[in-house]
C-alpha cells in the first residue's frame, strides 16, 4: 500500500509544519475501482478467484491435513470436506501476504518427509505421513522458521478454519465438520428449550452465505 | 494541499463506544459538531452468524484502519519485539466496537475510584504495588453515578440492581455501589447451564447474579429484544437488539440536525498553534486531505490512537506532541488482566452444556473476589476478580478446544474426543483488577510504521506480581465453582500480559496533578485547553469489569463540562 503514497510537507495553520502523506493518482487498474486507497482493507485489493497453490502444493495440503483429521468411524475427514480448497483459495485472497512464509514451511515439511522416509509426504503411507507430522509437531523437524511446532499448529488452524467454518469458504463440505462436533447450526433466532442442559438440538444445516447469492468466492 | 472546511464547534474524532456518547448531549445543546469516523456506516445485512468473517478475518469487508496500525508489544523496555498479530481486536465502524463487543455494561465498584486511599486505610501504605503510579481518581463513584444512570438510559442496559439508593436487593449484585433507580430493563434470560452455575454458587455461601448488559431483555425504544442467535461476541446484531452507538445515541444526535457524520475519514493530525489551543483536525478521505476547523476538539479514537495521534500532533507549541509538555502521553499504561480463553480456566463436563447460542453477557456472575470485597490481609495483592461463566460457542473455537491431555492434538483419536467432548467444556471470563506501573507505557514505534508512513503505537507492558498474585487467587476460586458444578476436570492456564487489547487503559491519564496526569477531572487537557480525551485512556484503574459503560459516563460528563463551560474553553 505504501506504494499509493508520497510524503509531502504542507504549512497547515499557524501551528508549524506538518509531514502528511497525500494519495498519488493510481494508474488504470482492478484497483482504481476503490477510490478509498487508503482506507481499504488489504482482503480486498487482493480478493481474486485463483488456486493459489500449484497441484504439487495443493496434494501436499491435502495430505497433511487429512492426516489431522481423518476419514474414520467419526465421519468424513479433512479430504472429503474439502478443506484443502478452503485454504487454497484463503491464500489466493485474504492470506496471500503469508503465503510465501507458508510455501517455504510445506517445501520444509517434504524435505523432511523425503530425508526421513524417502518421499514426499503426499506419496507416503499413513502411518509415515503420522511419523513425519508428530516431528514436525514435537520440534523435531529442521528447515522451520521460526521452528516446525509454530508451522503444525498454524496448519492446525488453518485446518479446523475449513473444516468447522461455513461451507460458503470452501470446506466442511456436506457440514462433515459440524456433525462431528455435534454443532446444532447458525439459525436466526434461539428459544429457552434451544439453551438447555443436557438435552439435544434440533439440527439445522443452512450456510450463513448461501452459495447462490455470492458473486465472490468466499474471500 | 488540505481542503479547508467551514469550521464547527465541536470535532469528535471516531464514533465509537465513547465519541458516540459524547455527541448527544452535544448535539442536544446546540453545539455544531462534526464526527470524523475511520470506519462505515454498517448494514444490520452485513451482520451474519460466519465465523470466519467476524472472528478468524476481523470484519474484511468493512474499513479496517485499526488492522493497518496494529500496535507492537513488549514485555519491557529491553525485551524484543513479540511476533505481531494480524487483525486489531477493536473495529472501524461508526458504532466502532460497540457493534460487536460483549455488551457487558457494567459500573465500577466504589473501591475503583479511590484504590490507593482505601488501600492504604485497610491495609497500609506498603499494600501499594512496588513501581506502581497509582492515584486514586479525581471523582468518586458518587460522582460518577448520575452519568451512569443516564447512560444506562439512553443506550439501554438489561440487568437487576443490587443496591438501589442503598437499599440492598439480593438478586442483582450486592456489592455494587448504590444506584438512583432500577436497570431499565430486566436482565437476560438465563439458560440451562447459566442455572446450573447459579446453584453451585449457592453451594458454595456465593451470591450469583446475571449481569448487566447493553442488549434489549424485552422490545426497547422500538427496537426488539435479543434473538440469542449466538454470534454476538465480535459480531454485529443483525436485528439490532445491541445497543451500540450506532442504533442509540448517533441516531439520536443526528435527529437535532446539529451532527455532521464524516465516515471513512482518517484522522492524520490534530492541529495547534502558537498559543497552544487547538485548531481543528486533519483528515483523509476518498483520497484527498481536509482541514476541519474547530472550536473544541473530542478525540475518542481508543486508547492505542489517542496516544499515538497526541504524540504524531507535533506543533512548536507542543514539540514532544500534542499535551505532552509534561511527558505524560502514553504514560500509566496497562492492558486489563483477563483471564480467559487458553489463558483461563477451562472446564470440562460429563454432560452436553449446550452454551452454542445466547450471547456472552447472558451469563452468570459471582463478585464475591472481587474488588475489595473481601480481607486482603496476607494475600500480597490488592485488587480483585469478576468470576463470569457465559453462554456463546463458535464451531472453529468449539473444536480449537483444550484437549485436558486426553488425547493427541489431532488424528482419529483427537475426532473421537471432540465429537464426544466439544459440547461439554467452557472457558471462564475471570477479569482481574489492574494497575498502571512505571515501566508500563506506550510510545511510538521505532520501526513499524502504516501505510502513511506513520510509526505505529508501541505497548510495553510486562507482568506484575500484584497482578500475577490477583488471578491466581481468583482462578482457584473459579476452579472450585466449576468442581462444585460438577466438572470432571479444570485447567488453570498460566497467565501471560496482555498485549494488544480491548480492554486497554491509560495513556491519557486523568487526574488533578498535571505532572502526572494528561487531563483533568473534567477530561481536558491541563495543556491545551480546548482539547478533550474520550475513552479508557483516561482511566487510572481497570476495576474487575468491562469498561465500556464507565467511559460512556465519563463521556456524557465530558461533553457536559463543554457545554456548561463552553464560553471560558471554546473562547
Amino acid at each position: 500500500m505504501s506504494s499509493n503514497f508520497r510524503r509531502v510537507r504542507l504549512g497547515i495553520s499557524d501551528g508549524g509544519i506538518y509531514t502528511v502523506a497525500v494519495q498519488k493518482p493510481l494508474s488504470i487498474s482492478r484497483r482504481s475501482i476503490f477510490t478509498t486507497a487508503p482506507l481499504i482493507p488489504l482482503a480486498a485489493l487482493s480478493a481474486a478467484p485463483d488456486s493459489g497453490f500449484s497441484p504439487a502444493q495443493l496434494r501436499l495440503v491435502e495430505a497433511f491435513v487429512d492426516r489431522l483429521i481423518p476419514s474414520d468411524e467419526n465421519g468424513p475427514g479433512a479430504r472429503e470436506s474439502g478443506v484443502a480448497i478452503y485454504i487454497d483459495r484463503s491464500f489466493a485472497g485474504p492470506l496471500a501476504d503469508e503465503k510465501p512464509a507458508l510455501l517455504k514451511g510445506l517445501a520444509s515439511v517434504d524435505a523432511f518427509a523425503r530425508s526421513t522416509q524417502n518421499g514426499p509426504l503426499a506419496e507416503l503411507l499413513p502411518d509415515k505421513q503420522d511419523a513425519v507430522l508428530t516431528a514436525i509437531e514435537n520440534n523435531d523437524a529442521p528447515g522451520f522458521t521460526p521452528d516446525s511446532r509454530t508451522f503444525f499448529y498454524r496448519m492446525r488452524q488453518l485446518a479446523f478454519e475449513g473444516m468447522f467454518g461455513d461451507p460458503f469458504y470452501g470446506g466442511n463440505r456436506g457440514f462433515a465438520g459440524w456433525d462431528l462436533i455435534r454443532y446444532p447450526g447458525p439459525r436466526m433466532a434461539v428459544s429457552s428449550e434451544e439453551q438447555k442442559l443436557r438435552e439435544p438440538i434440533k439440527k439445522l444445516r443452512t450456510s450463513a452465505r448461501p452459495a447462490s447469492n455470492g458473486v465472490n468466492h468466499g474471500h | 494541499m488540505a481542503i479547508k472546511l467551514p469550521p464547527v464547534d465541536v470535532a469528535v474524532i471516531g464514533l465509537g463506544a465513547a465519541g458516540g456518547v459524547a455527541v448527544l448531549p452535544l448535539a442536544r445543546a446546540g453545539l455544531k459538531v462534526a464526527a470524523i469516523e475511520a470506519g462505515a456506516w454498517l448494514d444490520p445485512r452485513s451482520f451474519r452468524p460466519d465465523e470466519i468473517n467476524n472472528n478468524i478475518r476481523g470484519w474484511p469487508d468493512s474499513v479496517q484502519k485499526a488492522n493497518r496500525e496494529i500496535p507492537t508489544v513488549r514485555l519491557g523496555p529491553s525485551l524484543p519485539t513479540l511476533p505481531r498479530t494480524s487483525v486489531h481486536p477493536m473495529m472501524n465502524a461508526v458504532g466502532g466496537s460497540s457493534l460487536h463487543y460483549w455488551a457487558q455494561s457494567w459500573r465500577l465498584n466504589p473501591f475503583d475510584f479511590q484504590t490507593r486511599s482505601r488501600a492504604i486505610a485497610r491495609y497500609g501504605a506498603s499494600a501499594i504495588p512496588a513501581g506502581s503510579t497509582l492515584e486514586d481518581w479525581p471523582l468518586t463513584y458518587d460522582d460518577l453515578e448520575p452519568y451512569y444512570d443516564l447512560v444506562e438510559q439512553e443506550i439501554g442496559v438489561s440487568g437487576k440492581a443490587g443496591n438501589i439508593q442503598g437499599v440492598i436487593h439480593p438478586q442483582g449484585n450486592v456489592f455494587e455501589g448504590p444506584r438512583r433507580r432500577e436497570y431499565p430493563m430486566p436482565p437476560l434470560r438465563s439458560t440451562g447451564f447459566t442455572d446450573h452455575m447459579a446453584a453451585a454458587a449457592k453451594q458454595l455461601g456465593w451470591k450469583p447474579f446475571r449481569p448487566p448488559a447493553a442488549i434489549n431483555s424485552e422490545e426497547h425504544r422500538g427496537r426488539a429484544a435479543c434473538v440469542f442467535h449466538g454470534y454476538c461476541s465480535r459480531g454485529g446484531c443483525h436485528i439490532n437488539a445491541k445497543n451500540s452507538t450506532a442504533v442509540t445515541t448517533i441516531p439520536e444526535a443526528m435527529k437535532t440536525k446539529q451532527l455532521s457524520v464524516f465516515d471513512r475519514a482518517q484522522v492524520t493530525r490534530i492541529l495547534s498553534g502558537a498559543d497552544g489551543r487547538v485548531t481543528g483536525v486533519q483528515y483523509l478521505r476518498n483520497g484527498s486531505e481536509y482541514f476541519q476547523p474547530a472550536r473544541a476538539v473530542l478525540l475518542g479514537s481508543y486508547t492505542y490512537e489517542n496516544t499515538r495521534l497526541l504524540l504524531l500532533s507535533k506543533s512548536k507549541a507542543y514539540p514532544k506532541g500534542l499535551s505532552n509538555n509534561h511527558g505524560q502521553v502514553g504514560k500509566h499504561y496497562f492492558g486489563h488482566w483477563v483471564s480467559y480463553g487458553n489463558g483461563g480456566v477451562l472446564a470440562l463436563f460429563p454432560f452436553d452444556l449446550n452454551v452454542w447460542y445466547g450471547t456472552p453477557a447472558q451469563g452468570m456472575v459471582v463478585d464475591e473476589w472481587a474488588d475489595d470485597n473481601y480481607d486482603h490481609t496476607g494475600l500480597g495483592f490488592i485488587g480483585g476478580s469478576n468470576l463470569h461463566v457465559f453462554n456463546e460457542m463458535h464451531p472453529i473455537q468449539s473444536a480449537s478446544m483444550d484437549t485436558f491431555g486426553r488425547t493427541p492434538a489431532w488424528g482419529s483419536r483427537w475426532k473421537s474426543f471432540v465429537h464426544e467432548n466439544a459440547a461439554r467444556w467452557t472457558a471462564a471470563h475471570v477479569q482481574t483488577s489492574s494497575f498502571p506501573y512505571e515501566e508500563n507505557f506506550l510510545d511510538l514505534d521505532t520501526e513499524v510504521r502504516d501505510p502513511l508512513g506513520d510509526p505505529v503505537c508501541r505497548i510495553t507492558c510486562g507482568p506484575k506480581d500484584n497482578e500475577l498474585r490477583a488471578v491466581a487467587f481468583a482462578q482457584k476460586k473459579m476452579e472450585q465453582w466449576f468442581l462444585a458444578a460438577g466438572a470432571i476436570q479444570v485447567v488453570r492456564r498460566p497467565m501471560s500480559p496482555p498485549g494488544v487489547s480491548t480492554h486497554a487503559y491509560g495513556g491519557t491519564r486523568m487526574g488533578d496533578n498535571a505532572e502526572t496526569n494528561v487531563v483533568d477531572r473534567w477530561g481536558f487537557s491541563h495543556e491545551a485547553p480546548n482539547l478533550g480525551v474520550l475513552g479508557a485512556s483516561v482511566m487510572g484503574t481497570s476495576g474487575a469489569r468491562n469498561p465500556t459503560q464507565t467511559v460512556q459516563a465519563l463521556c456524557w460528563r465530558t461533553a457536559e463540562h463543554l457545554i456548561k463551560n463552553w464560553k471560558s474553553i471554546a473562547v
